[in-house]
């Protein structure tokens, strides 16, 4: 497994791996400093516009409500991709103890981490009320992929602090004696001191560290693939054509990845240049990032052609429309071409003959696919935004989208802040790891294989035997007694339910004067909530009766009451207010049935999820418990010593 | 025992900080203190308000915290339905005027969208008005991460503008692009503050929240009819209580729900997306006005049009 690095014999000494190596840390000449300082510049000018945009609320952006994320969150997918560099990178090179990872292991975690803090700071920015971020902890609710997201994220931040700190350990001495060395200020001094742990060359220091390092390796694996598949749910879990996709999550992991590693050869490139990395940083590298790199990109081409040719194959509706806009004679779909010969077919070109493949060449690639996976991530986010199942076209509106000044000048700050931290971060460590590369050169020359660091490897209808006589008359009609010399007949009502010819009738009987009423015409109705509903209209008999059908079924009050209403409209003189009766045979009103899977939207979780949650969890901190337990030996050790 | 907020914040976080169960833990605890009266839910009501509003851990404020829970539940034994009748709407739009005149809406946006719809060339087109649909499997409130919008017992979904955090999940989340978003400072009118905020009528406006159609809970509350109902000059827009089996439109008329949808063929939007909605509709079939291409009808000029909306 391991392989040492063809030329390794012209290996300079270790002093001068150590001075070579240290010489990063070296004051900046005036390119560092302008370097540095604009990239202070536009940090500023982007916490300028993050104030301005607090200030008058996310108008300032180009997001409206069709459109409702836009350049942040293409943002936020894009950093957390570039972070994967350093998990593939140094954990399955280091699991796989493959030699040639040494240079590499260093730059790859630190983009890790810087990426992860960039693009988390992203999602804050996207946020229209970031004051109160806490309520994520206070109301929490563990259904929300973004919960998900959050604890992914956190674990994933915590263990990448983790990994990289733990293989930077044996560099700490180092650097306390170089720093002493070169009469740097000893507050650094005493930095690199307590970030030492008191680690020495000596066997259980070394046990301790390589257990430290095998564990986070291996752990850190399953944490990275939860945070991109999961960020991929913040899409993949809503009914939109282009996102309710079931390869959404490799998709994702893969791109990041890809992204990730392209990430990894351009700050390769940089740094070997500007710091004259040259005899470290060996085309040798280069070449076997590229040939990670172009199988990575054939991945994201396959995965690109299943999606959107089972799409366009199928051609859902939806689906079809979305095609139209991401493919089609429109800004995306030139976009999207573009980005398949730039970012994929170019790059693929550049790296698939391996003999022929420069340095120019490959590094080419990688910023093409950097720049590539941007625009991709915008292509999945925006296009489905601006074609919603009710085409909005259909209200005269054309949803549009293009990211403003102030989203503009926000995501260059983003880059300048993660190229900032990075060129901070190498002033401070080096870049390359020391030890690494010394155990390397050790093997080159002894041919003795290191030590493996991992072995880890919801009506019932009313009883029709209910009859019941209906209470007494409600209402007195007062202008009838008014008009009492005119002997305006004063009609009487009485409602009842009964069973005429076998069939569930409401049966009024209306009167005046003791005598029945013939050839009125009666309407019946019940009240409801908002109004009353007629239930029909019908002309007395010579009993004076009237009837329609009872509304069986209908639900009742509490007491399965029904409050009927009887009204005469003709003959004139018999018109008058309302009766109202309350009878019984009302369907009783259901409980509230819950026939929809609540558990989702409800305000709490349902267990089997907080469980597994929480296992999953609990696995990934437990390990980090362990590789902390071994740091705090290693510290007591020195104790003892 | 008084809680200082700092001091309630710092649970939280700890709490959370010590995984899941601690966030679960946090929210219990805080749903207890709402219930419960007295200093302890005044405590509780300072971190709602939290960045926006002058905090004062006044008698009305723990008067609110008792009566979240009841805006959160919902008007017991209710189950508030919409019917739109496509053939008797002429897309006059006056329900959105409505709708947007009573809750003071800006206009940059509407609760109640008009939408001028042909299911293919061959197809006579009609009006399709779409309100929020209330969801009895709503996707929006599945993903919020705060639970700032909820789903009630009487079918409404609703919005906490004071615990939203802006993230719009909710609104990537909706396939019928309901939800709205105050993307600038709002500028409510003095109207708009005279009865101070709840979710059941979402104004005054938050900045950097989500807001929507609400079914007018309020107006549910006073036994009245939504806005946009009232004000239907067609009397297509129905109302009513599923558990009432009935629906009132604004012409007073009341009819059994459960006939008219059987009668009309009446349909819920996509009923394959499965999110259930609480909203019907019955087909445009022997329109009682002129199809919106035929001569007299309402070229989509309506009073609030989407037309007036750009995207900037």
């Amino acid at each position: 497994m391991t392989q040492p690095i063809a030329g390794a014999a012209a290996r300079p000494e270790a002093s001068i791996v150590e001075r070579d190596l240290l010489a990063t840390l070296n004051p900046l000449g005036r390119a560092g400093h302008i370097w540095i300082a604009s990239l202070v510049g536009v940090c500023l000018l982007a916490l300028v516009a993050y104030i301005y945009q607090l200030a008058s609320g996310l108008h300032v952006t180009a997001m409206r409500d069709y459109v409702s994320w836009g350049a942040y969150m293409t943002n936020f997918v894009f950093f957390i991709g570039i972070s994967h560099a350093g998990t593939l990178i140094s954990a399955i090179l280091r699991i796989t103890n493959a030699g040639w990872r040494r240079p590499i292991t260093r730059m790859a975690e630190a983009i890790t981490v810087l990426a992860l803090m960039v693009g988390a700071s992203m999602v804050v920015i996207d946020m229209g009320r970031p004051d109160r971020i806490l309520y994520l902890l206070i109301h929490g609710r563990l259904q929300s992929p973004i919960l998900w997201d959050l604890v992914s994220v956190t674990t994933y931040i915590t263990g990448s602090f983790l990994y990289l700190y733990v293989a930077m350990i044996p560099d700490m001495p180092i650097l306390a004696r170089f720093a002493r060395e070169r009469g740097r200020s000893p507050r650094l001094v005493r930095l690199y001191e307590i970030l030492s742990l008191g680690f020495r060359e000596t066997p259980e220091h070394r046990r301790r560290l390589t257990r430290a390092l095998g564990a986070m390796a291996v752990i850190i694996i399953p944490v990275a693939v939860s945070v991109h598949t999961v960020v991929s749910w913040v899409f993949g879990m809503t009914l939109r054509p282009g996102w309710h996709s079931t390869i959404f999550g490799p998709y994702f992991v893969i791109g990041a990845i890809f992204s990730g590693t392209a990430a990894i050869i351009t700050a390769m490139a940089v740094f070997r240049r500007a710091y004259r990395l040259e005899r470290y940083l060996l085309p040798e590298h280069f070449q076997r990032l590229a040939t990670l790199l172009l199988a990575l990109s054939l991945l994201y081409g396959y995965f690109t052609l299943s999606e959107y040719l089972t799409a366009w194959y199928g051609g859902f509706g939806s689906d079809s429309r979305l095609l139209a806009l991401l493919a089609g004679s429109t800004a995306y779909g030139t976009s999207f071409w573009l980005w398949g010969v730039f970012g994929l077919f170019i790059p693929i070109g550049l790296l698939v003959m391996p003999s022929r493949r420069s340095l120019t060449a490959i590094v080419t690639a990688s910023v093409l696919i950097n720049i590539g996976m941007w625009i991709k991530r915008y292509l999945i986010i925006v296009p489905t935004l601006e074609t919603p199942f009710i085409p909005a076209q259909a209200a005269g509106i054309t949803p549009h989208y293009f990211p403003s000044l102030v989203e503009c000048t926000i995501t260059a700050g983003a880059f300048a802040a993660f190229l900032l931290l990075f060129t901070l971060f190498s002033r401070i460590f080096p870049i390359l790891s020391v030890w690494e590369t010394l155990e390397d050169a050790d093997e080159a020359e002894s041919k003795v294989a290191g030590e493996r660091a991992s072995r880890h490897s919801s009506l019932a209808p009313a009883g029709l035997t209910i009859l019941l006589i209906a209470g007494a008359l409600t209402s007195v009609v007062p202008w009838a007694r008014a008009s009492a010399q005119v002997q305006k007949p004063v009609p009487r009502i009485e409602l009842t339910r009964s069973m005429v010819d076998s069939q569930d009738m409401l049966v009024a009987k209306v009167s005046a004067n003791g005598r029945p009423v013939v050839h009125a015409v009666v309407e019946f109705s019940v009240t409801r909530t908002f109004g009353v509903m007629t239930l029909g209209q019908d002309t007395t008999r010579d009993d004076g009766t009237a009837r329609v059908g009872f509304p069986v079924g209908l639900p009742g009050d509490a007491r399965g009451e029904l409050k009927f209403r009887v009204t005469i409209e003709s003959p004139s003189d018999l018109i008058g207010p309302p009766v109202e009766v309350v009878l019984a045979g009302g369907a009783p009103r259901v409980a509230f049935i819950d026939n929809v899977p609540r558990a989702l939207w409800s305000s709490r979780a349902p267990l089997p999820m907080v469980a597994t949650i929480i296992f999953l969890l609990l696995c990934v901190w437990i390990t980090y418990a362990f590789v902390v337990i071994q740091l705090i030996a290693m510290r007591r050790l020195k104790e003892h010593a | 025992m008084k809680m200082p907020r700092r001091e309630f914040l710092r649970a939280g976080l700890l709490a959370a900080g010590g995984l899941t169960a601690g966030t679960v833990g946090a929210d219990r605890l805080l749903g207890a203190g709402a219930k419960s009266s007295g200093p302890r839910a005044a405590a509780t009501l300072a971190l709602t308000a939290d960045g926006e509003l002058v905090v004062t851990p006044s008698a009305e404020y723990a008067a609110l915290a008792q009566t979240s829970d009841e805006v959160r539940r919902g008007i017991p034994g209710r189950r508030w339905v919409m019917v739109f009748d496509l053939a008797a709407c002429d897309g006059c739009g006056q329900c959105a005027l409505a709708c947007a005149k009573n809750h003071f809406i800006p206009t940059d946006r509407e609760y109640l969208r008009i939408f001028k719809m042909q299911d293919s060339p061959d197809l006579a087109p009609y009006w399709f008005p779409r309100p929020c649909f209330h969801c009895d499997n709503p996707p929006c409130t599945r993903v919020c991460p705060v639970g700032a919008t909820f789903k009630r017992e009487d079918g409404i979904v609703l919005i906490d503008n004071e615990r939203c955090i802006g993230c719009r999940f909710c609104m990537a989340a909706c396939p019928y692009s309901v939800r709205v978003f105050n993307w600038s400072r709002p500028n409510d009118p003095p109207e708009a503050h005279t009865r101070g905020y709840s979710p059941e009528w979402g104004y005054p406006r938050r900045v950097g929240t989500v807001e929507k159609c609400d079914f007018c809970a309020d107006m549910a509350r006073e036994g009245k009819l939504p806005h946009c109902s009232s004000h239907c000059p067609m009397g297509a827009i129905w109302f009513g209580d599923e558990n009432d089996d009935a629906v009132t439109n604004s012409a007073g008329k009341t009819v059994r729900l459960s006939k008219l949808l059987r009668d009309r063929a009446g349909f819920r939007y996509m009923e394959e997306l499965g999110t259930k909605p609480r909203v019907f509709y019955l087909p445009a079939v022997n329109r009682q006005y002129p199809a919106p291409n035929e001569p007299g009808a309402n070229h989509g000029n309506l009073p609030r049009g989407g037309e007036t909306q750009s995207a900037q």
